[in-house]
């Protein structure tokens, strides 16, 4: 508790302290950086819409929102990897994760040196993730085929 | 503490005190519930005893390092109640039927006053909150905030990271356009290939065998009342356990004992 805390003159400590007023006032100050950010930019871009459905003409390629894009590339390779046993096996290390690392290194701090192998393990998963929409957003036209952005 | 039994000078007396005289002050201990005969408790009062604030720490650092959290949190739960603000006032305009669906978009983004602009808000809204979520769940994880005793607390943000997803996904179908309806048709098509229940699952994604009228009603109902309900329902139970859990990771470990 505040007034408890005994510095021991050597670090200087960072003394946790009943700050209502000041926690909403950052608060605040987040959420209205953020508001006006997503209005310009609502302002300045229209949400996509594109013509009517129509169930006898299909768009090709069909691609998913940005965020399926990694998972569709992965199923124009196997449907049944990409689609139904690569998301499976994602959710299941996701919720599994803190019940198999529990040994209590690196709490609270950034890229501690005691989780390397965890951090480049998850690291390499977040970044093939991210190369493989880039790849489906960019590189992917009509039928999937590989194509080069700047092409045409 | 030190100050662990003095009795707080507003205390009651123990007989109720005098009906007519204490009768204000009984008013005002009744409304603000000041009755708290420990120091610590009725410091940490303005926060715990505020529905609206109760989430807050009750002593939170003096110096809080934003550069620890990157304030993702605050932004992904932001950026829900802006999206659903958005989605309420959409509510009002848009009907889930495959012959008005897509007109109606059309006339809320050319005729009804600041509708594009909230379809807008709407739709970058969530195409951030997808990242935010995602974003929040990375900074968890270098920053080895999940371990014990938050364990619970990562489980639950995988599932709000997965109901933000099928948000996201049920939302797509919705404007009824081309491109919505190509998706969706991929999309479902993969759920095919799941062993043995595969057309199942397919039929009941889709309430038939093509994309159509009863899809688009039943991505409609999940995405405005199931989703909506189950994500507030985690996020209840995401910051419970935040605050029972100890707050911040980082706090634990340098500035608790």
């Amino acid at each position: 508790m505040p007034n408890d805390v005994k510095t021991n003159g050597v670090e200087p400590r960072n003394e946790s302290v009943m700050n209502l007023a000041g926690q909403l006032v950052r608060l605040m100050i987040l959420v209205m950086v953020l508001l006006t950010a997503l209005l310009v930019v609502s302002m300045l871009f229209d949400a996509p819409l594109g013509a009517k459905a129509n169930p006898g003409h299909p768009i090709n390629p069909a691609k998913a929102p940005w965020y399926f894009l990694g998972l569709q590339e992965l199923v124009s390779y196997s449907a049944f990897i990409g689609g139904i046993v690569v998301p499976t096996l994602i959710v299941i290390v996701l919720l599994l994760i803190p019940y198999i690392d529990r040994k209590p290194v690196g709490i609270g701090v950034w890229f501690a040196k005691g989780r390397w192998i965890q951090n480049i393990f998850f690291g390499l998963c977040v970044l093939a993730m991210i190369v493989l929409i880039i790849i489906g957003m960019y590189f992917r036209g009509e039928y999937w085929n590989f194509i080069l952005p700047w092409a045409n | 503490m030190g100050t662990t039994d003095k009795k707080s000078k507003n205390a009651a007396p123990k007989n109720g005190g005098h009906v007519i005289m204490d009768l204000p002050k009984n008013i005002y201990r009744s409304v603000i519930r000041e009755k708290t005969t420990l120091r610590d408790q009725s410091e940490s009062e303005p926060v715990s005893d505020n529905f609206f604030v109760h989430v807050l720490p009750v002593s939170p650092l003096e110096h809080p390092r934003f550069g620890y959290t990157l304030g993702l949190g605050v932004i992904s739960m932001s950026l829900f109640l802006i999206v659903a603000a958005t989605g309420m006032l959409m509510l009002f305009y848009y009907v889930p039927s495959t012959e008005q669906a897509y007109e109606r978009i059309v006339d809320l983004n050319a005729t009804v006053s600041f509708g594009r602009i909230v379809r807008n808000i709407h739709r970058w809204g969530a195409h951030g909150m997808v990242a935010a979520v995602f974003l929040h769940m990375c900074r968890v994880f270098f920053t080895g905030a999940y371990k014990p005793p938050r364990e619970f607390s990562w489980v639950i943000g995988v599932f709000l990271f997965l109901v933000t997803l099928v948000f996201s996904y049920t939302g797509y179908l919705l404007t009824w356009d081309q491109l919505a309806y190509w998706g969706t048709t991929v999309g479902t098509s993969i759920a095919g290939y799941t062993p043995i229940l595969g057309d199942t699952i397919q039929f009941l994604m889709l309430g038939g065998t093509t994309v159509g009228q009863e899809t688009l009603l039943r991505f409609y109902v999940l995405h405005v009342f199931v989703l909506p309900l189950l994500m507030v329902t985690l996020l209840g139970l995401h910051f419970w356990r935040i605050r029972k859990d100890g707050g911040l990771a980082y706090q634990n470990g340098n500035e608790r004992d």
